[in-house]
Formats: structure tokens, C-alpha cells, sequence
């Protein structure tokens, strides 16, 4: 009877002062109206007002009371009152209620109506409501198990008014939108006032109250899933790790909190807590055993993170694996997670097939895991990961790239440290660089955390950063260890001291060389002898250091030996570990090609198809070839004519062999992109001035011979099989030989044999092979006149546009897709050039 | 760009046999002189004025000469040969006799040192019968003073130095020995003070500064070694300086103390600034093996020229770092 007599009078006082309101223009009057509805807000207010009025209020009247006071925006009603009035009673009716009401009207009538000085008005309440810290009363409003259940819909409207208020202000205030709602500044906020309400629910809980946290994980998973979970977590995770690291209490709302989450936005949560917090300790705080609870965040932090995305920082990694490992619920999972990994890194398909950043990723993952292992439990899986270090290492070490290769064996080494293979380790030669330092530095254990994590300021907690500068702490370490700067003066001393030396220059002592006892050889033959039978290594090593010049110097000697001293020179060993040895063959080949190209290029490409030669040394036959087709295609200048051969054989540097293909590579793609670009723009090539080259006359020697006996598998050599390096290369051989024929005439011969060459393996499964098939393509496309091409390509035109496309977007190696780009590019472009010229001859 | 190392100022050509030994006399009034011995038991007396041999002194038998200094003026020579003996030149008023000599019993290839003690006389340390057993005798009276022996695995004694520390104590002996080892000995006391393995073969030469109190030693390895003697008179390893060929036959620091030349295996006179052993250059000239270096004495240190005898025969000499 009560309840409903207070429900009558505030009904009746409502309506009244409505009335009042609407009606009446007497500041006054207006003033004393909002005063008495501001008054049902405030606990402290002098009115007597019984608190089941004020519910009844909040109840029923708020909402529609402020859905007036916002419509009647435009009769100017605030005119009446003076500004200070007006804070105070109009904002304060929207700041002092029910947050949750005040807020989904203030958002729906921005959303609602266009811009005006009524819509200031209310964007600035609003933006004191953010201010004002409602939010956290909003949620934890929410958080109060005695809140009664309101209906989804309401719900769902009130998460989707919180998340999105960037993106709804943003839509409707165009230029005049405040700082304060703009994505990087709201968020945090939000993250901010949701840790104010987790506060809130600690003390609740500890006072004996009962909370639910579901809005609030609800809110942070939409958030997160909308992607903001960067701005979200970047201030909330220091905090919940800070406050949990001795609180048992936030140690149980984080995981209440996280368990709460939605399924379906588990997923970008975890993603988001993972990269933000700091080290395995912290994540473990936070997360608890979520990830054995919860199929979708055992999922995404098992699988998802370490096998299917590779793009998450090492430290990432680190905190992800070291949070399973931490505890005993979550170790099985650790385990689970090395096998998948080992499996994965194991798999020869996927090693094919992955890019090598993704191997790369998952190495490191997997040195991680091994490095958390615990003695009894490697004890257990030592077959399997013996298994998969035998099965892994083979197909790594099967890979054409340096680089897999290299993560394959620091790998490899790790694994059988770590088993302890009784004596027997794998030891590699590799060389050391950033990449495998970094590798074999997963192993180690990550430092303390709590160390790590004290000295990070953290912004809550600056008032306790006075107690720990007490303990140890890194500032004051690094303040004891900055006073070694007062030990310069005295080494300056000794600089003074010696100034006495430097007075004294030093002449040029670059010609201090050893000694040697023998004298170089000045003949060709002298040369020849000592490299077949001397067993004197210093007069080897001298008459390959010699054997360049004579052969350039001697061309008339040169031809009578010159398929003779190409033999040995393929043949020769460095025994005597000669400095520079393989440049110093390589140039004397490349010279012997020049100077007497036919004999010389015949040998080498029959004998690139003969038996019993390593790969290395077909290998070094392409190379050769290379580097003189190369050299033979500089334009000849008349007048240099004879010393033409030594001119440009100072341009070749001895390069080592490794690099080679790296860097006939990069000079070609240089030149492809700076042709492409040129093309790209329209704008037309200067002519280029036409001169003669020695290579156009002989290109066929180079090229043909190459193309004649690749599918005949002999028994130690299979070009088709397994020996798909040496394919690799070749076909990158093929592709320079044709691109340096440009202009010849026999180029488009050339084109022709090479197309139908390569169309046969352009889906091979190895990437160097599929990288050399597109390269010789664009080296095809750069070459060959424009409407011979075309008339070639007729057949398979629309096939090879949609397989270089279906390969510019879908394969899996960078290299591919660029070259395939290119290639598409510089077809388009041959295209264009073959089919506007009609068109335009028509129309004139 | 640095400059390219300077060509010798002359070439001295004419000795008849490997130079083994050089000697300058140049403080007192022109003619400055250079004494040379050869491996062929002459002395050559060459006049750098006129660049000539003045006077040729057969006076070892035919057997090597490995080492050459004047006493007091330069008329009276004092050298040291193969032979096994030591003899006392009196070459004033173009005489050329030898005045005295006395028997050494070495007969390895270890050079005296001299030590003047007081006007007119003076110390000389020379290697003894025994292999590694070093002689100090007064001159000109030839009496033993002492003699120092070391410990047979120390092997053949190799070099020697004997100088007058400031302290004012005994005069102090360097030798270098076969196994790579320096010792220090006190010649009053008749006892090693310190003992340093420097090199891990046989230490061919080494030069000690007494006032800075830090040598240099050179073996048959690629590198020469700088070492201190510190104030408890113990020798310590300080620097060394990689060479690019290895052998070393001869260390000279020059008097100002500024450069140290060594002579070299690999005909090569290389040139180091004697505080932190910085290369300054590498002297190409001789065709064969350069056996010796020496820095002339000349009163004006712009006049001062540095000698190298070689293995060809020839004599280069030299003015490098002149200056100032």
C-alpha cells in the first residue's frame, strides 16, 4: 500500500514539474523544477525523499524524463537558467542517475539528430560523463549480484553503446568530435574504469557480497573482438598483473573474469592478453586455468598462436609456452603443444610448402618448449622427439634454401643437446649470424620474472615505487655502474702519451707481403703443368693466381689448350686450402670461355650431363657460363678492342660461388624492376644507342646444349628427382643466357626452347625451382621480340596469365610472388605494345 | 694515403761476404766511420763521407766476425769472431794491429756486451766454454770477474745485454737463452733476479731500454715481444706485434728512444715506435736476409743515419724519422 502510494506521488511530482518545464518561462520556476528531480538522484539532498520513491524514480521515470529533457532541447528552455544552474542541474540530472539509462539516452540522441547547439550541449555532457567516471559506476552497476536480470536486449544494446561510442560519435560528429572519444583514448579509458569496477567487486567480495562478472567479460570481449584489444589490454594488463602478483582475491576475479568471457570472443581475448602482458608468471595470474577449461582458448593458445599464425613477437612465444609450462593442470598441454610442434616441424610437406619466416616461428617455439622441458619428462618423449629430430633434420637438410637449411641444423643441434644422446651430437657447421644466435637463445631460460617486472613504472603503483627503490633496484644499479666514466681521464693520459707514436707516421706498408719461394709461372703451359702434377702447394696456389692473366694475355696460346686447361681447372681440388681458391678458378674459367668461347662452352655444357661429377662442380660449369656469357655480352668498343677482355674481367669480382646466383639475381631484377617501372609509367625508353656484342653470335653454344638431356636421369645425376638444386640453377642459367641474348636473332629460337622447358616443371614443388621457372619467364617476356612472343604464347596465352597471377597471389615464397607479379607486368606489357598498333593504324 | 716507404739513402757495397756486424763511430770530428764484419773474418772501416772502405782489418783467421765496438775513441777497436777469440785494435796513426786478445771459448754465435765503468775501463760480458754459461771480464786488464751460469736446460745462450741501472746497485746482466727464456742477472750478486719464457723458440736478439726499463725481443717466430722490468726487478710480458713473415735477427732501439728497427729473415727492415710498438715501415731493399741494424751516433740528431747489413753483402743506409 505503501509502494504504491510512493508510486502515485512520484508519478504526480514528475508529471508536475514536466509540466512546469514545458510550460512555464520563469527561470525561477524552471530552476526549482530540476532542482526537485535532481534532488530524487542525491542521497544527500535536503528533501525528504524516502529511498522506494527514489527506486521508484530511477525506475520508471528516469529514462523517459531525460528522453524530454533532450527533446526539448530546442525550446531553449537552458536559456533561462544561468550557465553555472545549468552544469549543475541539467548535467546533473544525466551525471547523477542511473548511468546505464543516462548513457544509452545520451547516445541515442546523437545517434538521432543532426548538428546543433542542443547536440553540443549534449556531446558535452557525455563527454563529463566520461570524465566523471560513470563508466565504472555503469559497470559496476552490473557487477552487483543484486542487480536484477535485465533483459538481453537491453544488454546487447548497452555492450554495443560502449564498444562502439568511438565509432558512433565519430559517424555523427564528423570534424567536431572530442578528443576523448577517439578510439586511443576512449579505450583505455574504458579499460580503466573496467578495473575501477574489478576494484569495486574485490572489496564486495570481500566484504561477504556476491558479484557476477559477466557484463564485464562480456564488454572486454566485444571490445576485443572489434579489435581494440590492443588499447584495452595495453593498460589493463599491467594493472591486473600488478594488483594480482599478491592478492588472491584479484587473482580470482581475473579468472572469474576470463572464464566469463563468450565463447565466441574467447579468441581475440586471449590473443590480445597474450601479446600485452609481461612474462609466463603474469599471463598465469591473470588467465589462471582458463586454457584447460575453455575448449576455444585451449584452441587458440595450443594451436592457433604457434602453428597457424606466425606474425607474434619471440617474447610472445616465450610468455604463451612458459604460462603452460607453469602449472601442473597445464603441463600436460605443454606436451601436447611440443609433439603438434614437433610433428609440424618434422613434416617435410610443411617444410616444402610454409614460408620460411613461419619455420622460423615455429623453430623457435619449439626450442622454447624443449628449453621449459623437465629431465623426467623428455625422459618420456625421448623417442618421439627422436623421431623427429631424425625425420626433421633430413628434410630441412634436403631444402634448397641457405636459410632453412641453417634453422634446421641449430635446431637439430638443440634437440640432441637437450636428449642427450649419450655422447653422440649433432654438430653443424653453420655460420653464426643474428638469426641462429637469437635461435639458440630460446633455450635459455627467461629471467626471473618478478625481477622483470619490478623495475617497469607502473602507473598505479607509484606510491609503492619508493619501497622497492629500497631492495636493489635497477636504477640503482645502474648508478654504480655509471661512475666508470671518471676512468677516462686517465686513459686519456695514456692518449697524451700516445701522441709521442703518433707524431711519428707510418709509411705505406701494403706491400708487406709474405714471402714466397717460388716465382709465378710465365707461360701458359708452365701454368697448366703445375696445376696437373705439382705437389708443391705454394706453386699451385701461384699458378692460379696467374692463370687469368695468361690466359687473357695469350689468346693464341690459349686456343691451342684452352678445352684441355678447362678440364683440369673443373677437376681441381683445393688441397692446399689455397685463400680465395674458388674465385681464382672460377675467374680463369670464365676467362678460358671468353677468349675461346666455342670449344670451351661445348665441353663444359656436355660435360654438365656427363657422369661422375659432384653437384658442386655442375654447379660451377653453370656459373662459368653465366659469367661469361655475361662478360662476352658488354658492348664492344673498337678502340679498346684488345684490352677489352681485361677491362671487363676487372669488373667481375670473385665472388664466392654461394652467392652467386644471389647475385646474377639481384643485378637482373635490378635491371627487370628498372625497366618495369619504366614501362608502368608509359613513359617511353630513351633508345637504347645500338652496338655489337660479342655473345648475340654464340648465344646458341651457350644455351641449346644445355636444354638437350634434362630428362635422361642418369645414375648418379637425376635433374628431374631429386637433384632439383642443380634444376634450380639451371634453369636460372637458362633464363640469364636468354635474357643477356637480347636482340639477337637466335633469341627468339631461344624463347621458344625455354617456354616449352620450363612450362613442363613450373609447378615443381621446390621454391628455388618454381623462383628460377619465373625468373627465366620474365627473362622470356624481357627478350624476346614482343609479336614473336605472342604468336608463341598463343596457345597457352590466357593459361599463363592465369597461372602467373594464381602464383602472384597463392605461393607461398615472397620471391615467387614478386617475380610471378613482375612476369605479369611485363606480359601485360608485351600485350599492350603487340595490340595497340593496329588499333591505332585503324583509326587513322 | 700514406706515403710509400723511403728508398735508402746509400748502398755500401764491396764487404766480399755476408755483413754480420755493424759498429758506427760519428761523435767525434768528421770523418764519422763505420765499422762492418763480415762472415769472412774482415773488418771494414767505412769513411761515410766519402763512402768508401778506408781501411780493411784481416785479423780472425778467415773466421767470422760477429760482433764490433771501440773503446774510448776510434782507435782502438775491440771485436769478436768466430775463432773464439776477442781482440784489442789499436788502429791510431793509421797503425792496424791487434794489441791484445784473449780466448773466449765460445763457440756459438752470441755477441759480448760492453759496459764502461769508469773512464778507461770496462766490463765486457761474453759467452763462455760452457754452452750456457756468460763471462764477465775487466778490460783492458782481462781478468775474470765473475762467471754467470745458468741452468743446462736453459740450452745455449743466445744474446746478451749489461748495462749500470740508476739505482746505483751492481750492473745488471740480460741474457737470452736457447728455450725462448730471458734472465735477469745481478752481476755482484752472481744470482738470476728474474726469469721470463718469452718465446717459445730460441730468443735471437733483444734490445733493452734502461730507462724505461722495457726490451724488446725477437725470436724466430712471426712476432716480436715487448716486456717491462718492474721495480721488484721482475721481467713481465707487455705487447707483442705480429710480423707478416716470421724471423727476427736483430732489435735495435735508437738512442733518442723513439723507433726500434729490426732486421729481418724476409730481407725486410721494419721500423716500430718504440712507446706501443706501432708499425711505422717496412723497408724493402736487400735481397737476402738483413743480419743486423745499427743507429749512428752522431752528435746532431738531424745528421743521424740508421745501417742495415745484409746476407747480399751490401750495407743500405738510411735516414728515416729524422725530424725533430
Amino acid at each position: 500500500m505503501e509502494n504504491m502510494s510512493a508510486e502515485a506521488e512520484v508519478r504526480l511530482h514528475v508529471s508536475q514539474c514536466v509540466r512546469t518545464l514545458s510550460t512555464s518561462g520563469d527561470a525561477e520556476e524552471v530552476a526549482h523544477s530540476l532542482h526537485t528531480l535532481v534532488s530524487y538522484l542525491d542521497n544527500e539532498s535536503q528533501e525528504k525523499i524516502s529511498p522506494a520513491q527514489r527506486d521508484e524514480f530511477n525506475r520508471t521515470h528516469y529514462t523517459s524524463f531525460l528522453k524530454f529533457l533532450v527533446g526539448n532541447l530546442k525550446a531553449n528552455k537552458l536559456q533561462l537558467l544561468t550557465s553555472a544552474q545549468c552544469s549543475d542541474l541539467w548535467d546533473g540530472l544525466f551525471l547523477r542517475g542511473p548511468p546505464d539509462q543516462a548513457l544509452l539516452v545520451l547516445m541515442d540522441y546523437i545517434a538521432s539528430s543532426c548538428p546543433s547547439a542542443g547536440l553540443d550541449r549534449v556531446v558535452g555532457v557525455l563527454e563529463r560523463y566520461l570524465q566523471s567516471g560513470r563508466l565504472a559506476a555503469l559497470l559496476w552497476s552490473r557487477c552487483q549480484g543484486s542487480f536484477s536480470p535485465d533483459s538481453p536486449q537491453l544488454r546487447e544494446t548497452l555492450l554495443g553503446r560502449l564498444v562502439s561510442l568511438p565509432d558512433l560519435t565519430a559517424n555523427h560528429l564528423h570534424p567536431h568530435n572530442r578528443p576523448l572519444f577517439l578510439p586511443a583514448q576512449y579505450y583505455p579509458l574504458l579499460a580503466r574504469e573496467l578495473s575501477i569496477a574489478l576494484e569495486r567487486t574485490c572489496q564486495a567480495l570481500r566484504e561477504g557480497q556476491d558479484c557476477s562478472l559477466s557484463f564485464v567479460a562480456q564488454l572486454l570481449g566485444k571490445a576485443c573482438v572489434q579489435g581494440h584489444s590492443e588499447h584495452m589490454f595495453k593498460e589493463l594488463a599491467p594493472h591486473l598483473s600488478a594488483r594480482t602478483r599478491s592478492d588472491m582475491v584479484w587473482q580470482r576475479v581475473c579468472w572469474r573474469l576470463m572464464e566469463d568471457v563468450p565463447e565466441r570472443w574467447m579468441e581475440s581475448v586471449v590473443t590480445g592478453l597474450v601479446q600485452a602482458v609481461e612474462g609466463p608468471a603474469a599471463l598465469s595470474r591473470i588467465m589462471g586455468n582458463v586454457v584447460v577449461k575453455n575448449k576455444k582458448a585451449q584452441f587458440v593458445m595450443t594451436h592457433k598462436l604457434l602453428l597457424l599464425q606466425y606474425k607474434y613477437k619471440t617474447s610472445v612465444v616465450r610468455t604463451l609456452l612458459g604460462y603452460l609450462a607453469q602449472d601442473r593442470e597445464r603441463r600436460p598441454l605443454l606436451i601436447q603443444v611440443l609433439r603438434s610442434l614437433c610433428q609440424t616441424w618434422a613434416n617435410s610437406s610443411a617444410v616444402r610448402h610454409t614460408p620460411v619466416e613461419q619455420q622460423l616461428y615455429l623453430s623457435r617455439a619449439l626450442l622454447v618448449c624443449l628449453g621449459l622441458l623437465s629431465d623426467t619428462e623428455l625422459q618420456e618423449l625421448r623417442p618421439e622427439l627422436l623421431q623427429c629430430m631424425m625425420g626433421g633434420m633430413q628434410c630441412h637438410l634436403d631444402n634448397c634454401l641457405v636459410r632453412v637449411r641453417r634453422v634446421g641444423m641449430v635446431v637439430g643441434e638443440c634437440l640432441s643437446a637437450r636428449l642427450d644422446t649419450g655422447g653422440a651430437k649433432l654438430k653443424f657447421q653453420y655460420e653464426e649470424d643474428d638469426e641462429t644466435r637469437e635461435l639458440l637463445s630460446m633455450m635459455d631460460p627467461l629471467p626471473a620474472e618478478d625481477a622483470a617486472i619490478a623495475d617497469r613504472p607502473d602507473p598505479s603503483q607509484s606510491n609503492k615505487r619508493s619501497e622497492i627503490k629500497g631492495q636493489s633496484s635497477p636504477e640503482e644499479v645502474t648508478s654504480l655502474t655509471s661512475p666508470v666514466d671518471p676512468v677516462r681521464p686517465a686513459e686519456q693520459g695514456c692518449d697524451s702519451e700516445l701522441d709521442s707514436d703518433d707524431e711519428l707516421t707510418p709509411y705505406d706498408m701494403s706491400e708487406d707481403r709474405e714471402m714466397t719461394k717460388a716465382t709465378p709461372p710465365r707461360y701458359l703451359r708452365d701454368c697448366m703443368e703445375a696445376l696437373i702434377s705439382s705437389e708443391d702447394g705454394e706453386r699451385v696456389e701461384l699458378s692460379l693466381r696467374a692463370a687469368e692473366g695468361l690466359v687473357r694475355k695469350n689468346s693464341s696460346a690459349v686456343r691451342e689448350v684452352s678445352v684441355e686447361l678447362t678440364k683440369v681447372l673443373l677437376h681441381l681440388e683445393d688441397r692446399y686450402s689455397t685463400a680465395g681458391f674458388l674465385g681464382m678458378r672460377q675467374a680463369a674459367m670464365v676467362a678460358l670461355a671468353v677468349t675461346d668461347c666455342i670449344p670451351v662452352t661445348e665441353y663444359l655444357t656436355t660435360e654438365f650431363y656427363s657422369l661422375n661429377y659432384s653437384l658442386r662442380q655442375r654447379l660451377d660449369m653453370l656459373e662459368v657460363l653465366t659469367l661469361a656469357a655475361q662478360e662476352l655480352s658488354q658492348p664492344i668498343t673498337e678502340k679498346t678492342r684488345p684490352s677489352q677482355g681485361t677491362r671487363s674481367a676487372a669488373n667481375i669480382v670473385p665472388i664466392d660461388p654461394c652467392d652467386a646466383p644471389l647475385h646474377w639475381r639481384k643485378v637482373v631484377e635490378q635491371r627487370i624492376q628498372g625497366k618495369t617501372r619504366r614501362f608502368g609509367k608509359g613513359a617511353s625508353r630513351p633508345p637504347a644507342s645500338a652496338s655489337p656484342n660479342r655473345y648475340a653470335p654464340v648465344a646458341g653454344f651457350f644455351f641449346f646444349p644445355l636444354l638437350q638431356k634434362y630428362d635422361r636421369p642418369q645414375v648418379t645425376f637425376d635433374l628431374l628427382g631429386s637433384d632439383h638444386l642443380v634444376l634450380g640453377r639451371l634453369i636460372h642459367t637458362l633464363g640469364l643466357l636468354m635474357y643477356l641474348a637480347v636482340n639477337a636473332p637466335v633469341a627468339t629460337q631461344m624463347g621458344r626452347a625455354l617456354l616449352d622447358f620450363v612450362w613442363a616443371v613450373r609447378y615443381h614443388v621446390d621454391q628455388v625451382v618454381r623462383q628460377g621457372v619465373l625468373f627465366a619467364i620474365c627473362a622470356v617476356f624481357l627478350s624476346m621480340p614482343s609479336q614473336n612472343l605472342l604468336s608463341e604464347l598463343s596457345d597457352h596465352l590466357l593459361e599463363t596469365r592465369a597461372w602467373l597471377a594464381d602464383v602472384a597471389e597463392g605461393d607461398p615464397d615472397a620471391d615467387c610472388r614478386s617475380l610471378a607479379l613482375q612476369s605479369l607486368v611485363l606480359l601485360e606489357k608485351s600485350l599492350k605494345a603487340e595490340l595497340e598498333p593496329p588499333a591505332m593504324a585503324l583509326q587513322s | 694515403m700514406a706515403h710509400p716507404p723511403p728508398a735508402p739513402q746509400f748502398t755500401l757495397r764491396g764487404s766480399g761476404a755476408q755483413v754480420n756486424t755493424l759498429h758506427f763511430c760519428c761523435k767525434d770530428p768528421d770523418p764519422p766511420l763505420l765499422f762492418s764484419g763480415s762472415s769472412k773474418g774482415a773488418v771494414h772501416i767505412w769513411n761515410l763521407t766519402t763512402r768508401r772502405a778506408e781501411r780493411v782489418l784481416e785479423g780472425h783467421g778467415g773466421a767470422s766476425v760477429i760482433w764490433l765496438s771501440t773503446l774510448n775513441s776510434r782507435n782502438t777497436l775491440i771485436s769478436q769472431g768466430r775463432d773464439m777469440q776477442v781482440c784489442t785494435w789499436d788502429l791510431s796513426g793509421g797503425r792496424c794491429s791487434v794489441t791484445d786478445s784473449f780466448l773466449t771459448g765460445s763457440v756459438g754465435f752470441c755477441q759480448c756486451s760492453l759496459l764502461e765503468t769508469q773512464p778507461g775501463r770496462w766490463l765486457l760480458a761474453h759467452p763462455a766454454a760452457a754452452m750456457e754459461e756468460v763471462s764477465i771480464v775487466d778490460v783492458p786488464s782481462k781478468t775474470l770477474v765473475c762467471s754467470l751460469k745458468a741452468d743446462a736446460n736453459r740450452g745455449m745462450l743466445m744474446c746478451v745485454k749489461l748495462w749500470q741501472p740508476d739505482s746505483g746497485q751492481g750492473p745488471l746482466l740480460l741474457a737470452g737463452y736457447e728455450d725462448g727464456s730471458l734472465t735477469l742477472w745481478d752481476v755482484s750478486q752472481r744470482k738470476p733476479l728474474s726469469r721470463l719464457a718469452a718465446h717459445p723458440q730460441p730468443v735471437m736478439c733483444f734490445d733493452f731500454d734502461p730507462v724505461k726499463l722495457r726490451g724488446i725481443s725477437g725470436s724466430s717466430e712471426r712476432a716480436v715481444i715487448s716486456w717491462t722490468l718492474d721495480g721488484q726487478q721482475s721481467l713481465q710480458l707487455q705487447d707483442s706485434v705480429q710480423l707478416v713473415n716470421a724471423g727476427v735477427s736483430h732489435l735495435r732501439i735508437r738512442e733518442d728512444r723513439k723507433i726500434v728497427a729490426s732486421a729481418g729473415w724476409d730481407h725486410r727492415i721494419r721500423l716500430f715506435g718504440w712507446k706501443r710498438l706501432k708499425p711505422l715501415a717496412v723497408l724493402q731493399h736487400h735481397t737476402d736476409m738483413v743480419l743486423c741494424v745499427a743507429f749512428s751516433d752522431h752528435r746532431d740528431p738531424c745528421r743521424r743515419v740508421m745501417a742495415a747489413g745484409s746476407k747480399d753483402q751490401r750495407i743500405s743506409l738510411w735516414s728515416v724519422y729524422n725530424e725533430g
